[in-house]
């Protein structure tokens, strides 16, 4: 009786630490909610399969220079409407210490090489297969658009929905200059 | 428009040997029912959100390809990996979501089963003491036989 008595009470323990567990590792607001209130804030880690090519491509390889992260999805109206502005901000920017990194998230292989096929998509792009990413990043849909300075550090603006060439700029500017 | 109409049946009848080929085909409701849409977080068949029609859309292309039910499923796991399965796989870590219930129920039953036994124990020998009457000490043997005879007298 007694044996049951203590395996009840182990069972009741360690669904309670189960559940603490669950709420210290559970995702805040994530970053964007900081960048939305004018803070600037290390970027989360992001490691993920390249899409245009082999192997894993790593925020941190990117840094010492501005990274503009722009999350979609192929299958997104808003990211079809804005995939232009970006690849042209891409190649304008290109060589003066400016990244574009892609991620797209819950996708097809297939339909997200089309995509960047269809709209001319040459920067690097990886592949979050089930958006993993998105709770750290605080992203709630696609597209959003966030900006690294050179320290590595996410600053304002935060671009929520389609991103216009002119908000793609001032915001390469603003981290540029942080 | 008759030359259409001939090309088409000409067609038809040279694709006809590639379908029958792949009969049975792989039901595309039952993969439905098997694949979850990974961004609504429920199955193909009860989701019609565009990245849900998408994959719809790529299963029907593979069936239309041929692929077994077996081909369908893998080639979705290779692309989103198993949370992308309804249900847990059979086999590696996901055997647990299967066992662990099993065990759990297994587990359960055992432990009533010596509950039960401990407690019916733990009843019999009240029962078994009480059909027999309790010994008397001498004292008070003779302290009934002396409040029975004063009862009487």
């Amino acid at each position: 009786m007694r044996a049951v008595r203590v395996v009840a009470v182990a069972s009741v323990l360690a669904l309670l630490g189960l559940l603490v567990w669950d709420l210290v590792h559970q995702h805040g607001p994530g970053v964007a909610a900081k960048v939305d209130k004018g803070k600037a804030v290390p970027a989360p880690e992001l490691d993920l399969p390249r899409l245009n090519g082999d192997g894993n491509l790593s925020l941190e390889s990117l840094r010492g220079k501005v990274v503009v992260v722009n999350f979609w999805q192929s299958s997104c109206y808003p990211c079809k409407l804005e995939a232009r502005d970006v690849a042209a901000a891409s190649r304008a920017w290109a060589g003066k210490e400016v990244v574009f990194l892609g991620v797209d998230a819950q996708d097809l292989k297939s339909s997200a090489r089309a995509y960047m096929k269809k709209y001319k998509v040459t920067y690097p792009n990886v592949r979050d297969a089930l958006g993993k990413t998105w709770p750290k990043w605080g992203v709630t849909g696609v597209p959003e658009t966030f900006f690294i300075d050179r320290r590595g550090r996410v600053v304002p603006p935060h671009i929520t929905g389609q991103a216009s060439r002119e908000q793609i700029d001032a915001g390469i500017r603003r981290a540029l200059q942080s | 428009m008759k030359a259409i109409a001939v090309a088409a049946a000409v067609t038809a009848l040279a694709l006809a040997p590639a379908a029958l080929a792949c009969t049975p085909r792989a039901s595309q409701a039952a993969l439905e029912s098997r694949l979850v849409c990974i961004e609504c977080h429920t199955t193909l068949d009860e989701s019609d959100s565009p990245f849900a029609n998408e994959l719809k859309g790529e299963v029907a292309r593979r069936i239309a390809l041929c692929q077994t039910e077996k081909q369908i499923l893998d080639a979705m796991v290779a692309e989103f990996g198993p949370e992308v399965l309804s249900t847990p796989q059979t086999h590696g870590f996901d055997l647990i979501a299967w066992v662990l219930p099993i065990g759990g129920i297994l587990l359960g039953a055992a432990a009533l089963a010596v509950g039960a036994r401990q407690w019916s124990r733990a009843r019999n020998p009240a029962s078994v003491d009480s059909t027999q009457s309790p010994r008397l000490t001498p004292e008070d043997e003779l302290r009934v036989d002396e409040e029975l005879t004063r009862f009487d007298g």
